[in-house]
């Protein structure tokens, strides 16, 4: 593994990857990350959250207008809860006599100023800008937001969630990670979550980084 | 660029006003990440030169109608410290000197960041000059591109700038304060390393088709030790 700057070469064919630029037939990396030569893999150190269909996101909601609201990403690219489809026949259907939405249907009632966990459904390219459509929108009571470097996500996450399953389990607060930078938690020891987030976020380049989050939760802990 | 009675020798003995030789910079430090509230900065300190840059996004465009819809758009805004230098600087708001460089690094990072990558959003680059002795704006893009490559936003490649100028016959690199003012020529230019693209390229006063060649390649050796410098900077927060 060794460290690479914006405009180091990578390979030299072109090779499709993310971070990286192919010019003239070589491919260039455009942040900084680890290149692992054996396997060609490359980690980006510093990097900025690209939206992608899928990606659970956290943000505010800023604005909220005929049913559809604005939510405040922390990113470029601002996201749009839509109003559920109505459906045009059966119980669910609307009309004036009644008709309720179905209840998978049913969506939660937003306001400003409100912070919702939800996953991007669509990213659009509008007439001036990138909007995301986000769907399945639920509202996080009370906790706490942390800002966390995009490019330390997947380290505050863990192979297959361990790293946030010891977090959780060490704070017993409840712990979303949204991929656009934004981490929400509530439960008994925030500080502590807190700071064991930002421990990951400052040494994620460091290897032996699970044990020393584990020493730090213990040692929080009273030693236990 | 200066001239008149009161001009000073600028090369004695063979020796620039500082001790320097002809082709020689002064010494740089750099450091990478220093404003936590930044998404991406840097301090650099070039000879009497000290520097803080800081970068902020991508993030939306405000006002909206200054929002590219195919690409991210740059702001810049240079500044130098009411404190740093023995002139005045200390007027409100920026001056006509600072706008132009603003404009100049501005153009410098719109050939390197990919804009494409982020349309209708903008990047801020601030460059602070804190304490000014001569080739700031030179020291105000390499600062920057650190800053911007600390950031995580994409970019081709990290850019460095170094000026070179003219004192009486000789070709000089790096021009302090004194040397600034009073040489015969003066011109700073920003490389970027990999292909040797000039991102910017301007002068005062007047080279020979020559000296600008003698100039180039003093620029670009240079521009080894620079871009080094900002390497090992970058590098020496995952060590």
């Amino acid at each position: 593994m060794r460290i690479i700057l914006p405009g180091d070469k990578i390979s030299d064919n072109p090779v499709r990857m993310e971070n990286a630029i192919v010019e003239n037939g070589k491919t260039y990396a455009t942040v900084m990350g680890m290149l692992d030569d054996e396997h060609g893999s490359f980690i980006p150190l510093e990097s900025v959250w690209y939206p992608r269909q899928g990606d659970f996101v956290i943000g505010i909601v800023e604005n909220s207008k005929n049913n559809v609201h604005t939510v405040q990403l922390d990113s470029p690219f601002r996201g749009l809860i839509l109003p559920p489809p109505r459906p045009r026949f059966g119980r669910g259907r609307d009309d004036r006599f009644g008709g309720r939405p179905q209840r998978e249907e049913r969506q939660e009632i937003l306001r400003v100023g409100d912070v919702v966990s939800c996953f991007v459904k669509d990213v659009k390219r509008e007439a001036d800008q990138i909007i995301l459509i986000l769907e399945r929108p639920r509202r996080l009571f009370g906790g706490k937001l942390v800002e966390v470097r995009p490019s330390k996500i997947p380290r505050v996450i863990g192979k297959a969630s361990t790293m946030l399953k010891q977090l959780e389990d060490g704070t017993k607060c409840t712990i979303l990670v949204g991929l656009n930078g934004i981490v929400w938690m509530k439960g008994e020891n925030v500080p502590l979550a807190q700071k064991a987030i930002n421990k990951i976020q400052e040494e994620a380049h460091i290897s032996g980084l699970t044990e020393r989050v584990t020493e730090l939760l213990a040692s929080q802990n009273g030693g236990s | 660029m200066g001239g008149g009675k009161n001009k000073p020798e600028l090369i004695v003995d063979g020796k620039r006003t500082d001790g320097r030789a002809f082709d020689e910079l002064r010494p740089i430090k750099i450091e990478a990440g220093v404003l936590k509230n930044a998404e991406g900065s840097a301090y650099l300190e070039w000879g009497n030169n000290k520097v803080l840059a800081a970068v902020y996004g991508p993030k939306e465009a405000q006002p909206k109608h200054i929002a590219d819809p195919d690409r991210a758009i740059i702001k810049c805004r240079y500044q130098m410290a009411p404190f740093s230098s023995l002139e005045e600087h200390n007027r409100s708001g920026p001056n006509r000197r600072a706008i132009e460089i603003s404009k100049v690094t501005k153009e410098v990072f719109e050939n390197v960041i990919l804009l494409d990558n982020f349309p209708g959003s903008e990047i801020d680059i601030f460059v602070e000059v804190l304490q000014s002795d001569g080739g700031t704006r030179a020291a105000g893009i390499t600062a920057a591109a650190v800053a911007v490559a600390s950031s995580g936003i994409p970019m081709r490649d990290i850019p460095y700038a170094v000026s070179a100028g003219k004192a009486g016959d000789q070709i000089i690199l790096d021009l302090n304060k004194i040397e600034d003012n009073y040489s015969d020529a003066d011109m700073p230019v920003a490389i970027a390393p990999r292909n040797n693209d000039i991102l910017l390229l301007q002068m005062d006063g007047s080279l020979s088709k020559e000296q600008v060649s003698k100039a180039m390649e003093m620029i670009q050796k240079a521009g080894e030790t620079v871009t080094k410098l900002q390497r090992d900077a970058l590098e020496a927060r995952y060590r």
